[in-house]
């Protein structure tokens, strides 16, 4: 963990994750996916974070993801979908402390208001210009980057955190 | 040294905590909460300003934010470059000097404040922390709301807000639709740029006094009224020791009973409702008296003027809102406005005094009678603008330059309105004031900037293999956000032009590597996944077996080349297609615009997995024995894995899908690896190689061996102006298939026709000759013409070839596949004429002998 004023960052880590594509009709019966925008569930094994109308990323641990595509092939099967391995194409900074919402608040356009941003929400958005995920999980903020950003994205944090 | 300073009141300053300052090269005493104007007036400065034109002296006229005169330049303990002395926080070692209204950055870089951004979201932002301000903020506050009230001054109005959170020195620099407001917050020695969404704004900015334009109404000692008064309440600073009042309006009665209970003699209050006015200004660089329009001389250093007052409306205009005159108050107030948006106290003309619609005093002549102070501008630059026919205060605006000054005109915009109504014989209030654009005050381009200087200005993108790149001396080149390495230098200093011949020579004659990573990738999944393909791209996508690849190109509407890549189909219903490491995004998008908006009829799902691998591209007669050495599970023979398929597999134990795909005409294999493994999977392959003698490539070598082979890069050979035809590509246009993006306009005439500008290989008459990229070509006769010279096409790539052992270029000429065998001259400013033969753009093995190793 990088310890700054108020925040606390954690090394990369790239856990197990799957991007789901399927229309919720679809969907609905035979998964049990987050229906509200920029929400997430959990059910302890895997997290399903909406990411639109029809996708979803799946975020499990490194060692499940094999175990998770065919979940949800078996899952869906006879249906039109897309699940697609993606654990290396976001790495994850997990973010602790009190002031990590309003670090986040000075490159993030999101309202990340505690009075408004809550646990089991997630959005798609842009931090310090590049695209994120943030996720607010009940042990801290989650932000997925891509691995290509993450030298700039830890250059703004530095810079930004003083 | 005289002080102006009473010994008692201010509610501003902290008399308990003195501190100095200095103001063009000598030190003053201030006290906590002073602005630089007040602390000045309090040590009997008033003047020490000039005009920025005509050079006249000038002092401080107001007590905030609509000063035209007093401008410093701040450049210890920060650097501001200006602003104005009455909204300037005195603390304790400032330097400062005067500006005449303009100012200029230093040679030297400045001490940097700290800068930050900062978004925030809010249920009510009230701008102005004014009595209606405080009211309507304390309002939402006790009703929940989350409320920011943000104010420009650094006046201590916390300790009347309760609850509320509130930003002093905070300036509404911008207001725009559905609630979006800039805020501008100098604190101290930081500066913030804070975005402000929120879902009601309240204005309560309050209201500015408006001067009066007379004769020499801008000597220094000419002050509006309700600044005199704020020097008196505020700051405990008496501004005169004599004073005359000329006013059209009620408000200056209680500013003249303050001065005289402050000691200051009231020597006349001249009222031109009683048919009083000033005529013209006496004294040299102070004013000594004024002369009364009624011929009497009245001897004062302080002349308080009020010409009414404007409530506030520059942000209210700026997001639609309407203004009405109100003749009562000689004013325009806020009348239609945005639904989110609504105004409260002065500003809404709640408690403005009724006033005369006065703006000027009669005279013989007009040229001492400022009405824009910092652009210099009086009622006769305003005649002389009616005069030549402008009837419009925009227009006159811009003759004069009236209201485009660093005060945005805050003192005479009204007042030139009212002139220019006033000349023309208009109704009063027939012309608005000129419309009011952001930036409400000027913010220096670096705080715009904000933390995104130097290294974060644009995000910088980097591939797993990064590191090593640099551990191997790499020279990286911006492709897109990416850095690629551009030529890997075996020693340090090897020129660009001689690591190319290597690393050429390695991927020809031995083995060679290089970090494809940056290609974008794309998952493409669905039962009519195969349609799809074959309507983005110009050839057929749904022939291609499972475990094949196929080239394909995709053209704009326009049916000029878009992008290329190379497409591997997975299963029936799945594809794995690139594209260039630019245009990835755009490809996703416009893949997702299609599915979205035209098809949504097609099942087909679009995945970006750009940074789910990492690309490895081994290249050479080698590649075999390199992918053996580091162990692979893949049979690799020809035979088993042949030119244009793909396998999964495992490299160095490494999971790993590879692709017998060549951008050079060699033998190669692309090992695609998880992103996460992919260093592990480059250091293995390297070392493998090492006994082969395999050599890292750059992006320049990767271009000369495509070049050498006509393989297009679309961005470098390509402007989006070029058909398939023009690139000699026809073979790729599958017109059978059904239709696709851009079939249609192949047909047009412009596309078909013969004269369209072909790609063409050149080889210079001397094979040492380096054609610049970018030359222009014209015929031989014009090789050395004075221009103007009709040019007839120009060099798109321009190399040495190792393999060839000579250098050769690709170009755009006109009807050029006519032209093979002709000789053309390359002209650039660059170097002298340059003669070349046109040749066809394939230069090595054209056969394709080599592919197969």
């Amino acid at each position: 963990m990088t310890a700054e004023h108020g925040i606390s960052r954690s090394q990369p880590a790239y856990p197990g994750q799957v991007d789901l594509r399927i229309s919720a009709n679809d969907a609905r019966g035979r998964l049990a996916l987050p229906s509200a925008p920029n929400t997430f569930l959990t059910d302890g094994e895997r997290e399903s974070l909406w990411l639109g109308p029809d996708e979803w990323l799946i975020v499990t641990a490194a060692d499940r993801v094999r175990e998770t595509i065919g979940h949800h092939r078996e899952a869906l099967r006879d249906t039109h979908h897309s699940v697609v391995d993606v654990s290396a194409n976001r790495a994850v900074l997990d973010l602790g402390g009190d002031d990590r919402l309003a670090v986040l608040a000075q490159g993030c356009s999101i309202d990340l208001d505690p009075r408004v941003w809550r646990p089991s929400m997630c959005v798609q958005t842009l931090l310090a210009g590049i695209p994120v995920i943030i996720q607010e999980r009940d042990a801290g903020t989650r932000v997925f980057v891509r691995p290509s950003y993450l030298s700039h994205l830890t250059a703004w944090f530095e810079r930004v955190a003083r | 040294m005289t002080s102006s300073r009473l010994p008692n009141g201010g509610s501003e300053i902290d008399r308990s905590k003195p501190l100095s300052f200095v103001f063009d090269d000598v030190e003053y005493p201030a006290f906590e909460g002073d602005t630089l104007a007040s602390a000045l007036l309090a040590n009997a400065v008033n003047g020490g300003f000039r005009s920025p034109i005509l050079g006249r002296p000038r002092g401080v006229m107001t007590s905030g934010t609509s000063e035209p005169n007093a401008f410093v330049e701040v450049s210890a303990p920060w650097f501001d470059p200006i602003v104005p002395a009455t909204m300037a926080k005195a603390v304790d070692g400032l330097r400062s000097r005067s500006l005449p209204g303009v100012a200029r950055l230093p040679e030297s870089p400045p001490p940097e404040r700290a800068l930050g951004h900062h978004h925030a979201h809010l249920d009510v932002l009230v701008v102005g922390g004014g009595p209606a301000g405080i009211r309507a903020a304390r309002r939402a506050t006790e009703e929940g709301k989350r409320v920011l009230l943000v104010d420009e001054h650094h006046w201590a109005i916390r300790s009347q807000v309760g609850d509320v959170e509130v930003l002093t020195s905070a300036a509404v620099t911008g207001l725009y639709d559905d609630g979006f407001a800039v805020v501008h917050v100098r604190e101290g020695g930081a500066s913030r740029l804070c975005h402000v969404r929120a879902r009601e704004i309240v204005l309560a900015p309050g209201a500015h006094e408006r001067p009066i334009a007379f004769a020499g109404n801008d000597r220094p000692g000419v002050m509006l009224a309700g600044a005199a008064a704020d020097y008196l309440d505020r700051f405990g600073v008496r501004p005169g020791e004599r004073a005359v009042i000329f006013t059209t309006n009620d408000s200056s009665r209680a500013v003249a009973a303050a001065l005289a209970a402050a000691g200051a003699d009231i020597a006349a209050v001249l009222d031109v409702r009683d048919g009083a006015a000033v005529a013209e200004t006496l004294g040299e660089d102070r004013v000594a008296g004024v002369r009364a329009a009624d011929g009497r001389t009245l001897e004062c250093d302080l002349l308080c003027v009020s010409g009414g007052w404007n409530p506030v409306i520059q942000l209210w205009r700026s997001v639609g809102g309407t203004v009405r005159y109100d003749a009562t108050l000689a004013c325009f107030l806020p009348d239609e406005g945005p639904p989110w948006l609504s105004v409260v106290g002065s500003a809404a003309g709640d408690g403005i005094e009724p006033s005369a619609a006065f703006w000027f005093v009669e005279g013989a002549e007009y040229s001492a009678h400022f009405v824009d102070l910092q652009r210099d501008q009086t009622v006769a630059d305003v005649a002389g603008a009616v005069q030549r026919g402008l009837r419009n205060v925009e227009h006159v605006k811009r003759a004069t330059y009236i209201g485009t000054a660093v005060d945005q005109g805050r003192t005479s915009g009204a007042l030139a309105a009212g002139i220019v109504d006033h000349l023309l014989g208009t109704d009063r209030g027939a012309q608005g004031p000129s419309n009011p654009r952001p930036p409400w005050e000027p913010i220096p381009f670096r705080v715009l900037a904000g933390p995104y200087g130097g290294d974060l200005f644009d995000p910088v993108r980097t591939t797993p293999i990064h590191g090593w790149h640099i551990e191997h001396r790499a020279v990286f080149e911006n492709v897109g956000q990416w850095k690629r390495p551009w030529y890997f230098p075996a020693e340090p200093g090897e020129s660009l032009e001689d690591a190319v011949l290597r690393e050429c020579a390695a991927a020809r004659t031995g083995v060679a590597m290089m970090d494809a990573s940056t290609l974008g990738k794309i998952e493409v999944v669905g039962a009519d996944a195969a349609v799809f393909l074959d309507r983005m791209y110009t050839n057929a996508m749904s022939t291609l077996g499972v475990g094949r690849i196929r080239y394909g190109l995709m053209l704009g509407q326009d049916g000029m080349a878009f992008d290329d890549g190379v497409a591997m189909r997975l299963a029936e219903d799945g594809y794995l297609v690139t594209t260039t490491t630019g245009g990835a995004a755009r490809v996703l998008d416009r893949f997702e615009e299609w599915l979205q908006t035209e098809w949504p009829d097609l099942r087909v799902y679009c995945t970006s997995v750009t940074e789910q691998w990492a690309t490895i591209a081994v290249v050479g007669p080698l590649t075999r024995e390199v992918l053996r050495a580091a162990g692979t599970d893949v049979d690799i023979s020809n035979e088993a894995f042949p030119f244009m398929t793909w396998r999964d597999g495992h490299v160095a134990g490494l999971p790993a899908r590879l692709a017998r795909v060549s951008f050079s005409g060699e033998l190669a294999v692309e090992v695609n690896v998880a992103g996460t493994d992919g260093l592990r999977a480059w250091k293995a392959l390297f070392d493998a190689g090492a006994s082969f003698g395999i050599m890292p490539y750059g992006t320049e070598a990767m271009h000369v061996l495509r070049a050498e082979k006509g393989f297009v890069i679309v961005g470098q050979d390509t402007d989006g102006t070029q058909t398939p035809d023009d690139l000699g590509m026809s073979w790729i246009v599958n017109t059978k298939k059904g239709d696709f993006i851009g079939r249609r306009s192949l047909h047009r005439r412009d596309t078909t026709r013969a004269d369209r500008k072909h790609l063409v290989g050149l080889l210079p008459e001397e094979p040492g000759s380096l054609i610049a990229e970018g030359a222009q070509l014209v015929e031989a006769a014009e090789a050395d013409a004075a221009p103007p010279v009709a040019t007839i096409g120009h060099v798109t790539s321009s190399y040495r070839s190792a393999v060839l052992d000579r250098t050769f270029a690709l170009a755009l000429l006109t009807g050029g596949r006519s032209r093979v065998g002709e000789t053309v001259v390359a002209r650039s400013v660059t170097h002298d004429p340059i003669p070349a033969t046109v040749t066809e753009p394939v230069f090595h093995d054209p056969e394709g002998t080599r592919r197969d190793g």
